[in-house]
């Protein structure tokens, strides 16, 4: 077996890496420093998500954007989203978020974003990488270093007004959800509170929402870890209960009667949501609910399918005006008129808002979606046998069409197969859909058998 | 190519992005948090320079992957924060500034658990793990932290007030020359708190501009200061640089000082009252402290120039036994005060002679013979300098030679030294003479090392 486990990874996702022994304050310095020299100076937003590291990290970006010259606008504790919209509204040269997302604990990592508050694309993210290896950086001088100013509410407030303005507030706050929300003690854990309790007007019933603290559980909010969060809507009768990642932009959600719904509907509920109400087209990554895909012809609109990462999706969401999108495998929800970003903000305000409209519970509304069935892994693998994996594949389970823009999707009428190499790990991922739980079953077992 | 980077037993100096980057910073940092032990408390301070703050950002990111306790000064004098390192118990502390270099400049000072500056092994072990950069980053979960300390300085000033009269010493009417830098914040609190009467100029914290290079001397205490105190009828003219470690001074009537009077002025000061009866100075220093410590049975003890050269020799004597220790920029330390270099302290201990003397500053100066420096310093050419100290060394076989640091030769009335710079490319060139200036010795002198430097 010649692959490892990857502690640090610098590359074109930015760089993360296990804090102490692999992510170091030279690291991150270096690197920010980079930033700093290519975005030329300027305003540059930071904020960090709560995990333990955050503040030596943070530290270390300041100084090296400082030393290249930057103007640093320090945001503090903050949800992902509401760090890409602050550096979008007022019009700063870019933004850094201190935040590994979806990792464990021990992990850090930057999250790059450009003067629209976007993730670097492909290229930005190469030519950075270039510039950070080559270690030619600005060095500003004395008189050019600039300093570090705070902005705590603001950022917020941007954030929350962009959300509101489009669902009816006033129809949220008459029906006085009863909500259940686990913040994993996260990035999101006062905004949370402050958004669904004080502005939305909901009945709140919080768990770990305290950010001094641990994340009390895995911090990838799958359904399988929801299992207080169901606990607690079931023992209050809720109406829905919200999960959060430690950096707040993907969203889990848990039913009226506790059952912690697929990711992929959870996406597809937004997406819904906002067909019903709005013209325009979708587009979301390869490994994404055929449901979305239903539920576009239900509207007549058309669904386009990208490589899996935000940037991806978000780059052609632009290319093609799209009016939502996401990505169903991770709960990651892209309104663009808010700002082209996951945000589990807007998902939770639309699902109340649609809560509102119809009349329905949130069991209600899941039911009424397409129903699939689906299967996920990982499977390590060995360098260089990844070719020969996926033409496998190809061969054995001829499907009528086949998408190779991001490993291979094999697509049949009645469900999908899709086999990619992770961007993060050193792991291929499966994911299969299918009408049916045999044939959902029977494909999974092929492919994981084949790879 | 400009060099201004000095990376050496001294700590970490340079022009901030023209030798002096982050990643020196950060990585020197990191090499300081492995020197302690582990989950140290560590004070750190910083000056006004705008790079600062840049460099107090990768101080702080290194010495908390480190796993240590930071407890952050903020803007603050030097002495401060040695101060503070003993008043909580720290294991160790950096000062963020250039003291007396121009705006331009930055470095780090790093202190010991005591608040003195680190020993020659110390120091040594430092760069040793600077440079093999194995650093003792610990897990997520042991990570250190930072909070702010805004008690150092009130309790700084109470140190002060338990060791001067300051019911005398606040009727004192005297100028001070603030260049900018953080000596204005410890004076207008003595203003605001004891009412003190210092009329302070340069005294707004400035990041990039100084008033004048922040050099504790006679020519820059000869720019704003001089001129005002006969106008404003002050007793006498204090400046400070900018972490206000050193000094300079000028008379009641506008007379600049030599900045060599400070620590002969101490030890005249300090050797009839203390139980010490030794002055530790470096190679280049007045000959006038040996006359000094003379009148009152004392003794100089002479080492190699730099604080770590003198860190060591402290280390050598027993506390009691040392009266004052300085050099001849005008930074001077005082057993009392912990043997911190400390501007303050060094003006409230002239002041304090001059109100018990019941004499004004020229009166207190006049009581001592004249003796005449000449300093100057030639570019280094490094492969030469074994062969020019050999040549000195030769050439003045009439005089009692100390090869220690460079070489230095005695005569009855006078004495010279030339030695390699520690901070500079530059050989420097000291000659004194008691009475009148020793002019032919140091052209000859120039002479001879340019020719061979």
């Amino acid at each position: 077996m010649r692959t490892r486990e990857h502690r640090l990874k610098i590359g074109v996702s930015g760089i993360r890496g296990v804090v102490g022994e692999f992510l170091t304050p030279a690291l991150a310095g270096n690197f920010a420093q980079a930033f700093g020299t290519y975005v030329g100076g300027g305003r540059v937003v930071v904020g960090r998500d709560t995990r333990p590291s955050g503040e030596m990290i943070q530290h270390a970006v300041c100084c090296g954007l400082l030393a290249a010259g930057c103007e640093v606008v320090d945001v503090g504790v903050l949800p992902t989203p509401t760090i890409q919209v602050y550096v979008d509204a007022i019009g700063a040269r870019g933004g850094i978020a201190v935040t590994a997302s979806h990792n464990p604990p021990e992990y850090n990592a930057l999250k790059l974003f450009n003067r629209d508050g976007l993730f670097f694309n492909h290229y930005e993210r190469s030519e950075l990488i270039d510039l950070y290896h080559q270690s030619e950086f600005r060095h500003a001088l004395n008189a050019e270093i600039r300093g570090i100013s705070r902005q705590v509410e603001e950022p917020v407030r941007f954030h929350f007004e962009r959300v509101l303005r489009h669902v009816d507030v006033e129809r949220i706050r008459r029906r006085r959800f009863r909500v259940a929300l686990d913040g994993v003690n996260g990035a999101g854990s006062v905004v949370s509170v402050r958004f669904l309790r004080d502005v939305l007007g909901c009945e709140l019933h919080a768990i770990s929402v305290d950010p001094a603290k641990p994340f009390p559980r895995e911090a990838e909010p799958r359904p399988e870890v929801l299992g207080e969060l169901a606990g607690i809507v079931r023992d209050r009768q809720c109406d829905v209960g919200f999960a959060q990642d430690p950096d707040g932009d993907r969203l889990a959600i848990v039913d009226n009667t506790g059952r912690a719904i697929d990711n992929d509907d959870v996406l597809a509920l937004a997406v819904d949501a906002v067909l019903s109400r709005l013209p325009g087209d979708v587009v979301v990554n390869l490994t994404t609910s055929a449901a979305i895909d239903d539920l576009a012809a239900r509207h007549g609109r058309r669904v386009f399918h990208t490589p899996v990462g935000e940037a991806n999706v978000v780059q052609r969401m632009r290319a093609v005006e799209a009016v939502i999108g996401g990505e169903g495998s991770n709960g990651g929800i892209i309104f663009p008129r808010v700002h082209y970003c996951r945000d589990s903000y807007t998902g939770m305000a639309f699902l109340l808002d649609r809560m509102a409209e119809t009349g329905q519970t949130t069991a209600e509304l899941a039911a009424a979606l397409p129903q699939y069935y689906r299967h996920s892994g990982k499977v390590a693998f060995e360098h260089g046998r990844l070719g020969q994996v996926m033409q496998q594949l190809e061969r054995s389970m001829a499907a009528p069409v086949v998408d190779r823009a991001d490993g291979v999707k094999l697509i049949w009428p009645d469900g999908w197969v899709h086999v990619r190499a992770s961007n993060t790990e050193p792991l291929v991922r499966i994911a299969v859909e299918a009408r049916t739980r045999q044939r959902a079953d029977s494909l999974f077992a092929t492919a994981r058998k084949l790879v | 190519m400009e060099r201004s980077l000095r990376i050496s037993h001294v700590g970490l100096r340079g022009v901030v992005g023209k030798g002096l980057t982050a990643s020196h910073v950060v990585d020197f940092a990191a090499a300081f948090g492995t020197f302690l032990e582990a989950r140290s408390a560590v004070v750190i301070g910083r000056d006004p320079r705008s790079s600062g703050a840049m460099i107090r950002q990768g101080v702080i990111a290194s010495l908390v992957a480190c796993g240590h306790q930071v407890i952050d000064l903020g803007l603050v004098s030097t002495p401060v924060i040695q101060h503070e390192i003993r008043r909580i118990g720290a294991q160790g502390g950096i000062s963020i500034g250039a003291s007396h270099h121009p705006a331009e400049w930055n470095a780090l000072k790093f202190f010991g658990a005591n608040g003195t500056y680190l020993s020659t092994a110390e120091a040594s072990e430092l760069l040793d793990i600077y440079h093999l950069k194995k650093f003792a980053f610990v897990a997520h979960t042991d990570l250190g932290g930072v909070r702010t300390e805004t008690d150092a300085l009130d309790a700084y000033l109470d140190r002060l007030a338990g060791e001067y009269d300051f019911d005398a010493l606040r009727r004192k009417r005297v100028v001070v020359d603030c260049t900018n830098g953080t000596s204005s914040l410890i004076l207008r609190r003595l203003n605001e708190r004891y009412g003190f009467q210092f009329i302070l100029i340069n005294e707004r914290i400035e990041g990039d501009r100084f008033a004048h290079e922040p050099i504790t001397n006679q020519q820059t205490v000869s720019l704003q200061l001089a001129p005002l105190i006969k106008p404003l009828s002050a007793e006498g003219g204090f400046l400070f640089d900018v972490d206000s470690d050193r000094l300079a001074i000028a008379t009641e009537e506008g007379r600049p000082v030599s900045e060599e009077m400070i620590l002969p002025l101490l030890a005249d000061h300090l050797l009839p009252t203390g139980p010490g009866k030794l002055v530790i100075t470096n190679l280049s220093s007045t000959a006038l402290t040996d006359e000094v410590a003379a009148r009152h049975g004392g003794r100089v003890i002479r080492v190699p120039v730099g604080r770590a050269a003198a860190m060591d020799a402290l280390a050598t004597y027993p506390p009691e036994e040392i009266a004052v220790a300085g050099e001849g920029t005008g930074a001077v330390m005082m057993p009392r005060f912990r043997f911190i270099y400390d501007g303050i302290a060094s003006m409230l201990a002239i002041l304090t002679m001059m109100d018990r003397r019941g004499q004004s500053l020229s009166e207190i100066l006049a009581g001592y013979p004249r003796y005449c420096m000449l300093k100057g310093q030639v570019p280094l050419v490094s492969p030469k300098v074994p062969e020019l100290f050999m040549e000195l060394e030769e050439a003045y076989r009439n005089g009692q030679l100390c090869a220690v640091d460079g070489v230095r030769v005695d005569w009855p009335d006078r004495w010279f030294h030339v030695r390699v710079s520690q901070t500079e490319s530059v050989v420097r060139v000291i000659c004194e003479r008691r009475g009148s200036e020793p002019k032919e010795l140091f052209d000859e002198l120039l002479d001879r090392v340019r020719r061979l430097a």
